[in-house]
């Protein structure tokens, strides 16, 4: 735990701190410490690699940063608001507002074309059509997809489902992108493009967390945390290099 | 905009699968047409019965005495109808009791009729006919104006001319291009000139009038009555309904005392009024509406489960959407009125139907029935409602179901 001082990010505040993170899974008579208490911090505009075994608890933890989940245990104070406490409505309000999840299963509606799975979120963010559809052709674009607004997922590609993700993703100028293997469902040379899109993304100021296991795409991330039996093994800044 | 959102799922699910909607859909179906057939024809009956039946055949501030009662309400007991079978016939002295009771009536008349096998011109027939033979004013009591020619005058009252007025449908039939008036016809062994048709009256009840004769009291006792010294009718009309019912108490009063009926003993007689009919009229009418909420409901009920588990399989199926769906921010209440909009909506879809199929059928009794047909404004307005409460209803727990879950077991479901 002592990787702040390396950290290469310009000053910027902090927007996401966690303090004795838990998530427990009581399993029988067994508890399963899912995440055994995680301290971190995370500034504006970093963008970060989460990396560990199966089972570690990466994807507890950006459960938990997503607001998807709450811990058991611990602090959570996401852009000075402390989350833990809130109850499904604030926290289905924070999801919207503050947080975008890219999932490594897609995760769109189906039967929803590819303009209205970038929309969702606007619409329970209460946007009116117009300014929907504008600001939700204007996310699609930012992922090279001006063409594919009206294709439904089927007649999409894997990268291209994954870059429709990522524009609903971002659509509602979320504080952080959370990325859970957002490149585990494809090819090679697929992910080093989805990759090259995290990558804008991020050269652009947007804030960036993403878990995976590929070592070669950890190259693109600032920092590296890894996490092993729940808990943070290491907080390396990529000057120190993992590789 | 979930509730468009809803709408829109709803819509675009009902045309994706529209067998399967439609049985699902059967029972709202079933119901919502089922009420909107019953209350079409009743409203227009309702309405057929209020602005025209009662004035045209009884006219207004009417009321008649005849030997017993014609409207049979189903109240009265086979012992009073036995007991009315027995009544006197009456009589052109009862005629002069009652006007000598009401000498301030406005209009008082008499009438006989019969049935009529067969009326001809040259060639042309038509069966039958009903004749009447009525006193001087009988028409205008009645209300009945001629389309084309004259009326009946005294003079032919008096001197007992072989002269008729007929009903639309006659003229139509005897003579399709000629004018009827100067022509003679035959009713039975007998030729009367034909001195006017009557204004056509048309509707359910038009038959009374469009296919009548009127003729001469005085010629029809002579040539057409079973028995000379009877008369079925005696009818006065006054000014007003209080004036009316006054007028009924007396004549009430003086038939009794010129009949010799003690106190407590019954009337052997029958007053008969248009109010009496329309009583009659709303004891149907309110027997009707009694029976169609039970009805309704049940087949709403049944409509309402049906939609229920539609919606629980939906929503059990779309587990993943829901979680997808409160990752990006969705709240309960979001997913609550998404599914309550999906369901609400498939219901209205039925009862838009029901409604279709309702006034189909409605329509479809006045085209091959003589009944006629009235869609109200209300009874869509109540349709329309009862569909979004079975919606909402039925929609309620599974709507529930889906607004509960959590989005990460929801996510991970596949
Ligand atoms: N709902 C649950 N009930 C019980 N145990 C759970 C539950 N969710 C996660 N766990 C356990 O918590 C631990 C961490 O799981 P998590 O999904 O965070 O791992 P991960 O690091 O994302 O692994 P992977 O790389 O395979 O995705 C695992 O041991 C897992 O079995
Ligand atoms: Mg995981």
């Amino acid at each position: 735990m002592n990787g702040e001082q390396g950290m290469q990010t310009n000053g910027n505040e902090v927007i996401i701190e966690t303090h004795n993170l838990k998530k427990l899974y009581q399993m029988g008579s067994e508890t399963i410490h899912a995440l055994a208490g995680v301290d971190m911090q995370i500034r504006r505009n970093e963008y970060i690699a989460i990396m560990g075994p199966s089972g570690s608890g990466k994807s507890t933890l950006m459960n938990l940063i997503g607001c998807l989940d709450t811990p058991t245990e611990g602090e959570y104070v996401l852009n000075g608001t402390p989350v833990q406490g809130l109850d499904d409505d604030e926290l289905a309000r924070i999801r919207n507002r503050e947080i975008g999840f890219v999932f490594q299963t897609f995760n769109l509606l189906p039967r929803a074309s590819a303009l209205h799975n970038v929309e969702l979120p606007l619409i329970y963010a209460g946007v009116s059509s117009k300014v929907r559809q504008e600001k939700a052709k204007n996310a699609l674009a930012r992922v090279d997809l001006a063409d594919r607004t009206h294709h439904k997922p089927n007649e999409l590609s894997g990268g291209q489902r994954q870059r429709v993700a990522i524009a609903r993703a971002l659509v509602n100028d979320p504080s952080i992108v959370l990325a859970d293997e957002p490149t585990g469902n494809l090819d090679s040379k697929t992910s080093e493009e989805i990759m090259s899109v995290f990558d804008e993304l991020h050269s652009e100021g947007q804030t960036i967390i993403m878990v995976t296991h590929e070592h070669d795409i950890v190259g693109h991330a600032e920092r590296v945390v890894t996490l092993r039996d729940g808990l943070i093994e290491s907080h390396d800044a990529r000057a120190d290099g993992l590789l | 905009m979930y509730v468009l959102e809803g709408i829109w799922i709803a819509l675009q699910q009902v045309w994706a699968h529209k067998l399967k909607s439609a049985f699902t859909l059967i029972g709202v179906i079933i119901g919502i047409t089922f009420l909107i057939a019953v209350i079409t024809v009743v409203e227009g009956m309702n309405r057929y019965v209020q602005e025209d039946f009662a004035g045209s055949l009884f006219g207004i501030n009417t009321f008649t005495v005849v030997r017993r009662s014609q409207i049979s309400t189903g109240s009265e007991t086979e012992e009073r109808r036995r007991r009315q079978a027995r009544n006197p016939n009456l009589t052109l002295h009862d005629v002069d009791v009652i006007s000598a009771a009401v000498p301030e009536a406005w209009r008082l008349a008499y009438n006989s009729d019969r049935g009529f096998d067969e009326v001809s011109y040259k060639e042309r027939r038509r069966r039958n006919v009903r004749l009447i033979g009525g006193s001087d004013g009988y028409e205008a009591l009645q209300g009945w104006d001629v389309e084309i020619g004259r009326g009946l005058t005294p003079l032919d009252q008096r001197r007992g001319l072989k002269v008729v007025v007929i009903g639309s449908e006659i003229a139509d039939r005897l003579f399709p291009d000629v004018d009827p008036v100067g022509k003679q016809i035959r009713i039975g062994a007998h030729r009367f000139n034909v001195v006017g048709v009557w204004e056509s009256q048309g509707g359910m009840f038009g038959v009374i009038r469009d296919a009548s004769i009127l003729m001469p009291f005085s010629v029809y006792r002579q040539t057409f009555a079973r028995n000379p010294s009877e008369v079925d009718e005696i009818s006065v009309k006054m000014r007003s309904m209080e004036e009316m019912e006054a007028a009924q108490i007396a004549v009430e009063g003086a038939m009794r005392t010129d009949r010799e009926l003690r106190p407590g003993q019954e009337n052997d007689f029958w007053l008969q009024t248009s109010s009496e009919l329309l009583d009659t009229w709303d004891k149907i009418v309110k027997i009707l509406f009694a029976a169609i909420p039970g009805l309704v409901s049940i087949s709403l009920v049944v409509g309402g489960i049906v939609i229920m588990n539609i919606m629980l399989l939906s929503v059990a199926g779309r587990i993943q959407e829901i979680g997808i769906r409160k990752a990006v921010g969705a709240r309960r209440r979001d997913i609550l009125i998404q599914f309550l909009s999906e369901s609400a909506t498939l219901s209205v879809v039925g009862a838009g139907i029901g409604i279709v199929f309702g006034i189909g059928i409605g329509k479809g009794v006045e085209a091959f029935t003589p009944m006629p047909a009235s869609v109200p404004v209300w009874g869509i307005a109540v349709a329309l409602t009862l569909g979004i409460l079975v919606g909402v209803g039925s929609g309620l727990y599974p709507a529930y179901r889906a607004a509960k879950q959590d989005p990460i077991v929801a996510l991970r479901s596949e």
